[in-house]
């Protein structure tokens, strides 16, 4: 499980200002292609601030006309009630209108991000994935790309606190200009606790989740680690130091609830009874001199509501905008990767025919500074078997890495059929050459499923077939559900040689002319073993092989035997020859008669 | 309400928080009854026009008064109420992690890691959820709801607040109806989010077959189909969600509507006046959060119940493995008798291991080969007692271990598992783990006869250096020679090597082996190899297949035998003589 670390943190980041407004800038571009919905929900939202204030001026109305003067007929009476039900209805409406097509441009736009992460991983190298964990490969498509919802959510909850707050002022200067700019008196007070929120409860917040990361991490790794602290009797220091983390993270959530409750909703509370209560002050005084309508006093007091309504939710969504910028600029960091995987010619059309492979002076490293490859040259002709023979760090691998084309290499020639390898489109090079790998990798679906992967040309009876052919059909027929059975992740609940069995099955199916074979070395079953051999031998029927060997028996029978040390060749030749040379291949193959005389025995 | 007595033992923990925070709630709820009434009075006043006296000067007076208590009063029930929600989070999770460590392997295989950390995550926290919304939404709805209630049959008209509110109820039964239909979206939403994921790690971990076999494309496209498989699902939550307020506004608009003909009806034929229906209208907005603080209070109630069960029965699992009454503390010596007529895992059919019998006299070198699967480390897992239940009698020092403490047991013997297992602390802490108490030199002690001290001052930060995610990365090597010190550290009467020397090369096998040979003259130790050479000095060797014993003696004797083990060993021969021919 490669995926370990859902926790991960990366609360306590710091990005400088100008970078904070690029990454925004660049963020805001990935909404661009739902413009649609998100330009409907600004107008539905701006619609909304408008009935916001319209619905209490119904009332109003009502209170300071016919009410006021006792003279209502039931007309009247009803009419009013008919008009605010159906401003109700209307404003009903829109809210879900708005709600909704904001949350589903949001999520659109969020899993574009995710198709875009996902189809940039494909065209990286391997290096690329040599050099990252997995887990946070993941991390980044699925967990980074989640808290963009939210970062949009930061500027849509700003423009509806800006029309709600827009919408009253102007709603109230209508009525009663000085009282509008006593509410508006308050503006400051409100830039100033929320941006004193932001900056104080965000620095609680990012400790509180930094304590809870920690937490997680010690609650996953002792019980990851359960038998070893167990064997060595530990539990009771493990428990004193996981003590000692949950009472971190008990006191930092103290603190933010504490933070919260001084400077959060009763805080914006308090503030709306001063600004009611100001505004009442002026009311009293007009009302020394003059009538100030019932209706009004009500208007207000609603107005007032709206006017600081919002701002709890935008104080509570500001600290969403770190956090998407921080996974921004993650997420940036894979698409911007220049790490691509090595490129074909442009213009590559050649069509592998025979099968001829060739290494003209290849010599490659995967860093640029050490040569893991160090002029290799051979010539494979059609159907012919190499093997390649060496120490683990010799070269081998290597030479099947640039072959496949899993690395660029940049100098000498890899030539196929004659012409150079970038010379063929990629996915010739992929239909023709078969790589069948040590560690057979098996994929959630069933056994069909992991024979045709997802080449849906390859028929029920060519799989079957296929299966039939490396000798995998008699484990495989003897499944519950046979070529359907289940495959879980990793495919765990095969035996190594029964996944290789498989893996064998899915070159075959895939019929390439050119196979290239790392033998396993992973111990086996002894049922399975001989299948194996045999299941070699029959891949290699009629193929280009190039084939690293650990047992020297696979290729005895090979063309030509390649011996590799540190990166270069240093013996050449058939089994014979090299045999009469009496060199490093004459030794190992000395060892291996002494062991056939035992196995005689 | 079952939930809220089964968290009874903690309200009574608590009581003086939570008495403090209810009061406070309860103050809450009377403040909050001022400012409408204020307003209504006030807006009559001012309907009036040419006020004199000082009425209205103190009728403002009251409501920043009111104001202000108000604000003391939910600084204190939410800093009471919350803060003992997070108590509550605090101390079950300290009880869970506790039952943790004291589980056996059963318990492990039982529920897997990610099981138990959603238990001590999600769980968690739907009961604290019960502590902390729970009980401010049923103190909330009853206290500030029947207040609100009384207050508007009082201070407006009983008539008037009996029809207006008739549409309220609605408000609890949306909440408890959508809430619940939410909450399965959502359960839906993040099992698509998982599949995402798996997806993501399994194409990651893939990268090569997909590669060899040309499906880039493909896979793009299948991950493109479980996207829009998410987006189809999460609609169904966006738009469930987005339901929540315009139904809140219509059921409100409803008693609005009502409050205008009715209200204003009433108004007209002068039995209220404007005021009072001003204030009628801000206690109706009161009402809103109790009534749908009701219907949320049946979720929380479910869900908290539910999570609480799960975690309780959790807490309630048994090792399998304890220590009897009385166990004997302390192992007079460490002669190992092994007589074992057979094992079965727990819940497998096959059984395991069959007729393993030995003896190793303190002092003694034990190795155990034999292919993957055989049965090897079962021998040493029953050894530590990782399974109690077997036929047959393991004894050491003459005795039982099964009469011994798990912890005498464990401190005799030093084990290096499989899987070498590092925490995610420096190496210092990583190969003391075992004895806390060492210091420098003995780390440095026993890095050295593990091989692994050269490597350790090649990393910038030494013996402080961090390991695992947030540090360095080291080799399958590393990690098992970091093993090895760490289980010789204290010293063990019995080293235990499962398969520890598998990734390291032939010459630092010596090295370590000869090390051992030295600074463990006369203590037990037993190998298990997959590489001969590791066990070719030993004592005796055991050959294990398919659970049974198949052939067992020194080396010497095992290679005169021509069987499996001769085998094995001129195959291991020749890939090593591979590897030296090169040095």
């Amino acid at each position: 499980m490669a995926a370990k670390n859902p926790y991960e943190s990366a609360w306590n980041q710091h990005i400088p200002v100008k970078e904070q407004m690029k990454l925004t800038g660049r963020l805001m571009s990935f909404a661009k292609y739902y413009k649609k919905q998100f330009i409907s929900a600004i107008i539905l939202s701006f619609a909304l601030a408008i009935i916001n204030i319209w619905l209490p001026r119904v009332i109003q109305e009502f209170m300071n006309g016919a009410l006021a003067k006792h003279n209502a007929t039931t007309a009247t009476i009803l009419g009013a009630g008919l008009v605010y039900a159906l401003g109700t209805i209307v404003k009903a409406i829109v809210q879900f209108g708005s709600n909704f097509t904001f949350s589903m441009g949001a999520e659109r736009a969020m899993e574009d991000v995710r198709r875009q992460l996902f189809a940039k991983l494909h065209t990286l190298g391997m290096r690329y994935f040599d050099l990252t964990p997995a887990g946070s490969v993941v991390s980044r498509v699925t967990n980074d790309t989640m808290t963009l919802t939210d970062f949009w959510n930061v500027f849509m909850s700003l423009l509806v606190g800006i029309f709600s707050i827009g919408t009253a002022l102007v709603a109230m200067y209508i009525n009663n200009p000085t009282a509008a700019w006593i509410v508006a008196a308050f503006i400051p007070i409100l830039l100033l606790a929320t941006w004193f929120y932001n900056r104080y409860s965000s620095k609680v917040y990012r400790h509180m989740r930094a304590k809870l990361s920690e937490l997680n991490a010690k609650l996953n790794e002792s019980i990851e680690g359960v038998s070893i602290i167990q064997n060595f009797e530990q539990q009771k220091r493990v428990d004193s130091e996981f003590e000692d983390v949950n009472n971190d993270y008990l006191d930092s959530r103290r603190a933010m609830i504490k933070t919260n409750s001084l400077l959060l909703s009763s805080f914006l509370n308090l503030i709306y009874v001063f600004a009611l209560t100001a505004v009442l002050i002026h009311f009293g005084i007009m009302a020394e001199t003059a009538v100030v309508a019932a209706g009004t006093v009500y208007v207000f007091s609603s107005y007032i509501q709206s006017f600081f309504n919002p701002l709890g939710n935008l104080m509570d969504q500001l600290q969403f905008f770190q956090d998407g910028v921080v996974a921004g600029s993650r997420i940036f960091r894979i698409l911007d990767n220049k790490e691509l995987a090595p490129q074909q010619n442009p213009g590559a059309d050649a069509v592998v025919q025979e099968g001829k492979v060739e290494f003209r002076h290849v010599s490659f490293s995967y860093d640029g500074e050490n040569e893991v490859l160090h002029d290799i040259n051979f010539v494979v002709k059609p159907g012919e078997t190499i093997g390649l023979v060496g120490h683990t760090g010799s070269g081998k691998s290597s030479i099947i890495n640039v072959m496949m084309r899993f690395y660029e290499f940049y100098q000498g020639q890899i030539l196929i059929d004659d012409r150079d390898i970038r010379d063929y489109p990629i996915e010739e090079l992929r239909r023709k050459l078969g790589l069948v790998l040590q560690d057979s990798f098996l994929f959630y679906g069933d056994i069909a499923f992991n024979i045709r992967l997802f080449n849906d040309k390859i028929s029920d009876d060519e799989v079957k077939k296929a299966a039939e052919f490396v000798q995998a059909d008699s484990f495989i027929e003897k499944l519950p559900n046979t070529y359907h059975a289940r495959v879980i992740e990793g495919g765990a609940q095969f035996s190594s040689g029964q996944r290789q069995l498989i893996s064998f099955a899915r070159t075959v199916a895939a019929d390439p002319k050119i196979l290239v074979l790392d033998e396993a070395t992973a111990n086996i079953d002894t049922e399975t073993e001989t299948l194996i051999q045999d299941g070699l031998r029959k891949l290699r029927q009629g193929r280009t092989t190039i084939a690293i060997a650990h047992r020297l028996s696979t290729i005895r029978d090979a063309s030509q035997i390649l011996v590799l040390d540190k990166g270069r060749i240093v013996e050449a030749g058939t089994h014979d020859e090299l045999l009469a040379q009496k060199g490093k291949y004459y030794n190992m193959y000395q060892l291996q008669m002494g062991k056939g005389d035992l196995s005689q025995d | 309400m079952g939930i809220f007595k089964k968290l009874g033992w903690y309200f009574k923990q608590e009581r003086k928080r939570y008495l403090i925070g209810i009061l406070a709630l309860v103050g809450t709820a009377l403040v909050n009854l001022v400012p409408p009434r204020v307003i209504g009075i006030l807006a009559d006043l001012f309907d009036q026009g040419h006020i004199t006296g000082n009425a209205t000067w103190w009728w403002i007076g009251l409501l920043l008064a009111a104001g202000i208590f108000q604000y003391l009063f939910r600084f204190a029930w939410r800093n009471m109420i919350w803060g003992g929600a997070a108590t509550l989070e605090k101390q079950l999770r300290s009880r869970l992690f506790w039952h943790f460590m004291q589980m056996d392997d059963t318990f492990f295989q039982r529920h897997r890691t990610g099981d138990l950390m959603a238990h001590a995550t999600n769980d968690l926290n739907a009961i604290q959820n019960v502590a902390g919304a729970g009980i401010l939404t049923f103190a909330d709805s009853i206290i500030t709801g029947g207040s609100t209630l009384i207050a508007m049959m009082i201070f407006v008209d009983w008539r008037l607040t009996l029809v207006a509110i008739i549409p309220l109820p609605l408000l609890a039964v949306t909440a408890r109806r959508l809430g619940m239909k939410l909450h399965a979206a959502f359960s839906e939403s993040q099992a698509a989010f998982s599949r995402l994921n798996d997806k993501t790690q399994e194409s990651v971990s893939g990268i090569k077959v997909i590669k060899t076999f040309g499906q880039d494309q493909e896979d793009v496209a299948d991950f493109n189909k479980i996207v829009d498989r998410t987006i189809l699902i999460n609609k169904r939550v966006n738009r469930l969600d987005s339901l929540f307020d315009p139904v809140t506004s219509l059921i409100i608009g409803a008693t609005y509507v009502i409050a205008i003909i009715y209200g204003g009806t009433m108004v007209n034929a002068g039995t209220i006046t404007i005021g009072s229906l001003i204030s009628f209208v801000a206690y109706v907005n009161a009402l809103i959060w109790p009534m749908f603080a009701i219907g949320r209070l049946f979720n929380v109630i479910e869900r908290g119940n539910a999570s609480y069960d799960r975690v309780q029965e959790l807490l309630q699992e048994k090792s399998e493995v304890v220590d009897k009454p009385n166990a004997i503390t302390k192992l007079s010596h460490t002669n190992i008798d092994y007589a074992l007529d057979h094992f079965t895992y727990p819940g497998a059919h096959k059984v395991t291991l069959q007729d393993i019998r030995f003896n190793l006299p303190e002092g003694r070198q034990l190795g155990i080969v034999g292919r993957v699967g055989a049965g090897k480390t079962t021998i040493i897992k029953l050894l530590l007692r990782e399974f109690d239940q077997y036929t047959g009698v393991i004894k050491i020092g003459g005795r039982d271990i099964r009469d011994y403490t798990l912890a005498a047991l464990h401190n005799a013997i030093g084990y290096v598992p499989q899987d070498n297992y590092l925490f995610s602390t420096d190496i210092r802490n990583n190969i003391r783990f075992s004895a806390y108490e060492k210091d420098q030199p003995a780390v440095e002690a026993a890095a050295k006869t593990s091989a692994i001290h050269d490597d350790i001052l090649q990393f910038a930060d030494q013996y402080d250096t961090l390991v695992g995610e947030k540090g360095v990365s080291l080799s399958g090597g590393q990690k098992q020679r970091l093993s090895i010190a760490r289980a010789v550290i204290a010293e063990p009467d019995i080293l235990i090597m499962d398969d520890a020397l598998s990734a390291v090369d032939a010459k630092t096998e010596e090295q370590i082996l000869s090390g051992l040979q030295e600074d463990r003259a006369n203590k037990t130790t037993i190998i298990v190899a997959q590489r001969l050479s590791s066990v070719m000095h030993a004592d005796e060797i055991l050959v294990l297949d398919d659970g049974r014993i198949t052939e067992r003696g020194t080396h010497d004797q095992l290679l005169a035998d021509h069987g499996w083990y001769a085998e094995m060993w001129a195959e291991q021969q020749l890939t090593q003589s591979m590897e030296r021919s090169d040095a």
